[in-house]
């Protein structure tokens, strides 16, 4: 292996993709992580700013296929132009935080995560896949885009059932337990206009100091548990305990460390990754799950841990 | 002046009139057809004109019209050819066909060791693995060319790129998931291979290099127009374009000139702006034309390729099992556009390889003509290479025209056989017998860069349905006769432009664009028409001789 190039010691950019069919609720669902976005400086590729309906406070100026946000800025991007606009994003000084990458409704959203791959400044954060669940029936029936659908639900990390609220309550239950039985490792989680906690979407910001999670998370019907977890951690002894977990665990992130160093873990949904860091680890350790997560002293047994 | 041009043979594609031996040309128009007793009457009548002999021993032709090919084939000169067949460049030079990777290797080898900066990326294009039994290109292959700079080899059909470690290691490659666009070997390791625009992507993050960013400059005009000139084509199309603002102004002081051999029909990738605003672009293009620039089309990319198993396919799907391929943009989406653009009055042209995607997008266009009925429409289909007799039935009766991909039956006629189609849905790809006998407007075309452009070898892959190995697709019934090849690359294509007026065929009034061949193409036959060779062309009266040939 030759030199490590200087793009691969920059920090990276968390790649999150939302994938799901045309009005599956991509678009509200951006939109509120755009105006929520806790300190973190976004850049949001979309497929049409016309549905976006941007909140005018957040907007700066708009410049052709480009919004300037105060939090960031969103990029639009229709047609064939996915990998043109997605280098022109990776020029940019400074990087942003976090992209978003709003797919199409007919992507296959594993080839958009494949760019993350063979970029030493992205770091693919995960998939997000929204369900329709007034919608789920007619979808997966399509006659000509039901195996686009399934390819879209299979590579979620994450599963987000919209519109809820669309359909008795048994139905999206059963659509639940149905999802449940095809990915047991898949987290769900229901989400109405879009809303949800940003951490769900976007994992918890880089730099974390543990900020006690918001009433937010407990309002959508979610549980969060964080402690400091001492000494050395082993990457793949900490991988096994958190997917020990799953479904019921929709995120975890910690800066940790083992013989080799400091590290980040970020899991969301299914997908686990770690960052090597050159940093003094703080120990800091947080999940957030179902209200089906084990209570805190069980939690805390399993990753041997003190109270945050 | 006034000149009459004295040809051996003449053949004009316009019924009343099919062979002649002189034909006039003023003010970039054509004045007059006939033969030497005519000359007498063009004088009393016109006025004195000057006889040109200079073609008296070549055949001319109504300029070819290409009605399916990208801008991007005169970028892909600033790089390295590395193909399996010959390739004519240019400035006329013949790039022979490299027929193993060694070759190839050994070729950009030899470009390495002579370049002035071996220092900046080498980039080589038109690479197509599948005519090398087993061995795939990879990492090492390419780093035996250098393993100090980036080497970047993509393939023909512009969605593989092999690169050495050098570019791999820039880029820090990662396990992400085991994804299926990065080729990996037995042990998990990528090979160097990556699909998709992945390639292209990784190239331009690691090297800096913008491999797209000469798409329209006039350069990359220039050579589109001078391989344009060497295959006899006077109106070629960029299909397609999103014409950011400005470029319109650009391309039309390049095209504009009369030095600049060739017509430019430029389609509007309509789906690069929300339907409202793409509407609201293309209108704004329409007072930006000019006889030799035209934003007149509005481009569709609804699914991709047969041969990347990316095409929608009707059941039973692929002959090798693979999964059906992908939607490029959502039906519904699609059938938004189409809307929108069939009440503003915008011919669409829409790229369905698979038979799904074929049915799918005439359900679109009847949709639209429905809420927005429109007799002359001429919507087409690009490729609509698994078009069934059936669809060009519908085609008919809906008014929608057809280019077909005739050039597929001789690159990849054989994978096609073995693995994407099995033999009797091979034998219906690209039908252009059945396409006329149904009575659709017929053009076909080469897709260039992803094959060559040269309409004389498209013709003859369309009356010869041959494989690059010889092996025979479909019988009689699917074939054309060499006339109606001709007009398929003539009249056919004008009209699938709506050009038909102006250009397509040699009678009075219509624009001077002509080919000058070597050879009579109704004289030689069948299977002569691919050897034929290209002397030059006329655009609006203004001849433009070839590099490399004797006039």
């Amino acid at each position: 292996m030759s030199q490590a190039s200087p793009l691969r010691l920059a920090p990276k950019v968390s790649l999150t993709i939302i994938a799901g069919f045309l009005g599956s609720g991509k678009t509200s669902l951006l939109n509120h992580l755009l105006t929520q976005s806790g300190g973190r400086k976004i850049t949001a590729l979309v497929n049409d700013f016309g549905a976006l309906n941007i909140d005018s406070e957040l907007i700066e100026a708009q410049h052709g296929n480009q919004v300037s946000l105060t939090n960031g800025c969103i990029c639009c991007s229709i047609g064939d132009d996915l990998m043109r606009s997605l280098a022109d994003i990776m020029r940019q000084d400074p990087l942003p935080d976090h992209l978003i990458i709003e797919a199409s409704g007919v992507a296959d959203p594993t080839r958009i995560a494949a760019y993350a791959a063979v970029d030493p400044q992205l770091r693919l954060d995960g998939i997000v896949t929204l369900v329709d669940a007034a919608a789920h029936a007619l979808h997966a029936q399509d006659p000509y885009l039901a195996d686009n659908y399934h390819k879209q639900i299979e590579a979620g990390h994450m599963l987000l059932l919209s519109k809820p609220d669309l359909v008795e309550d048994a139905q999206v239950e059963a659509l639940e337990a149905a999802l449940l039985a095809s990915y047991p490792a898949k987290p769900q989680a229901r989400v109405r206009h879009g809303h949800l906690p940003i951490e769900v979407v976007l994992g918890l910001r880089g730099d974390i100091n543990l900020p006690p999670l918001g009433s937010q998370i407990k309002d959508h019907g979610l549980a969060s548990w964080s402690a400091h977890l001492h000494g050395d951690i082993a990457r793949e002894v900490l991988a096994e305990k958190i997917i020990s977990l799953a479904p019921h665990v929709l995120r975890a992130k910690g800066i940790l460390r083992d013989p080799q160093g400091a590290y980040a873990v970020h899991y969301a949904g299914g997908r686990i990754d770690f960052e090597t860091l050159d940093i003094t680890p703080s120990g800091h350790f947080v999940l957030i799950g179902k209200p089906e997560l084990p209570p805190a002293d069980t939690l805390s047994n399993l990753f041997q841990s003190t109270p945050a | 002046m006034s000149i009459i041009y004295q040809a051996k043979s003449i053949r004009t594609m316009d019924p009343h009139q099919p062979q002649a031996t002189h034909i006039a040309v003023k003010d970039r128009k054509i004045l007059a057809v006939g033969n030497a007793d005519d000359i007498a009457d063009w004088q009393a009548a016109w006025g004195p004109l000057e006889l040109n002999t200079d073609f008296a021993q070549r055949t001319l032709l109504p300029g070819f019209i290409e009605g399916h090919a990208h801008m991007m084939e005169g970028l892909l000169w600033d790089y390295h050819y590395v193909g399996y067949y010959d390739r004519e460049g240019p400035d006329g030079t013949i790039w022979p066909g490299l027929k193993s990777i060694d070759d190839v290797v050994a070729h950009l080898k030899q470009i390495q060791e002579t370049r002035d900066d071996p220092s900046q990326p080498l980039i080589a294009w038109g690479f197509d693995p599948i005519y090398f039994e087993g061995r795939r290109m990879s990492a090492p292959d390419l780093d035996a060319v250098s393993g100090e700079c980036a080497v970047a080899v993509l393939h023909a059909s512009l969605h593989i790129l092999n690169a050495n470690n050098f570019i791999m290691d820039a880029a820090d490659v990662k396990n992400a998931d085991n994804s299926e666009y990065i080729r990996r070997d037995d042990s998990g390791k990528p090979t160097g291979e990556f699909l998709g625009q992945l390639g292209m992507y990784m190239a331009m993050r690691t090297t800096d290099l913008d491999l797209l960013a000469a798409a329209s400059s006039p350069k990359t005009l220039q050579t589109f127009s001078q391989v344009a000139r060497q295959t006899g084509v006077t109106t070629c199309t960029d299909l397609a374009n999103p014409v950011p603002e400005g470029a319109e102004v650009a391309m039309r002081e390049t095209v504009e000139k009369d030095s600049f051999p060739m017509r430019l029909v430029v389609a509007f990738q309509g789906n690069s702006l929300p339907p409202e605003e793409s509407v609201a672009r293309m209108q704004a293009l329409q007072d930006k034309q000019s006889d030799k620039l035209r934003f007149s089309l509005v481009k569709f990319v609804a699914d991709g390729s047969i041969q990347g198993f990316s095409a929608r396919l009707k059941w039973p799907h692929y002959y090798n099992g693979a999964a059906n391929g992908l939607w490029y943009i959502e039906p519904e989406r699609l059938r938004d556009y189409l809307k929108a653009f069939t009440q503003a009055g915008f011919q669409c042209h829409v790229h369905t390889n698979g038979d799904e995607c074929t049915e799918v997008t005439l359900d679109a266009i009847e949709d639209a003509l429905r809420a927005h009925p429109w007799p002359d429409h001429r919507h087409t289909l690009q490729h609509c290479q698994m078009a069934s007799r059936a669809h060009f039935k519908r085609m008919k009766t809906l008014g929608v025209g057809v280019n077909l991909f005739s050039n597929h039956l001789y690159y990849w006629g054989d994978e096609h056989r073995a693995i994407t189609m099995g033999p009797e849905r091979a034998g219906r790809l690209d039908d252009a017998g059945g396409c006329l006998e149904e009575g659709v407007p017929l053009a076909i075309h080469s897709d260039a860069p992803v094959t060559a452009l040269a309409p004389l070898f498209t013709a003859w892959c369309a009356v010869n349905r041959v494989s690059s190995t010889g092996v025979a697709l479909g019988g009689e019934s699917e074939k054309i006769s060499v006339e109606q090849a001709l007009y398929a690359i003539t009249m056919g294509a004008a009209y699938s432009l709506k050009m038909e007026t102006e250009i397509g065929s040699l009678e009075v009034g219509k624009r001077a664009d002509m080919v000058i061949l070597g050879d009579d193409p109704v004289d030689v036959g069948a299977l002569g028409l691919k050897d034929i060779s290209v002397l030059g062309t006329m655009v609006d009266g203004h001849v433009h001789l070839n590099k490399g040939r004797d006039a």
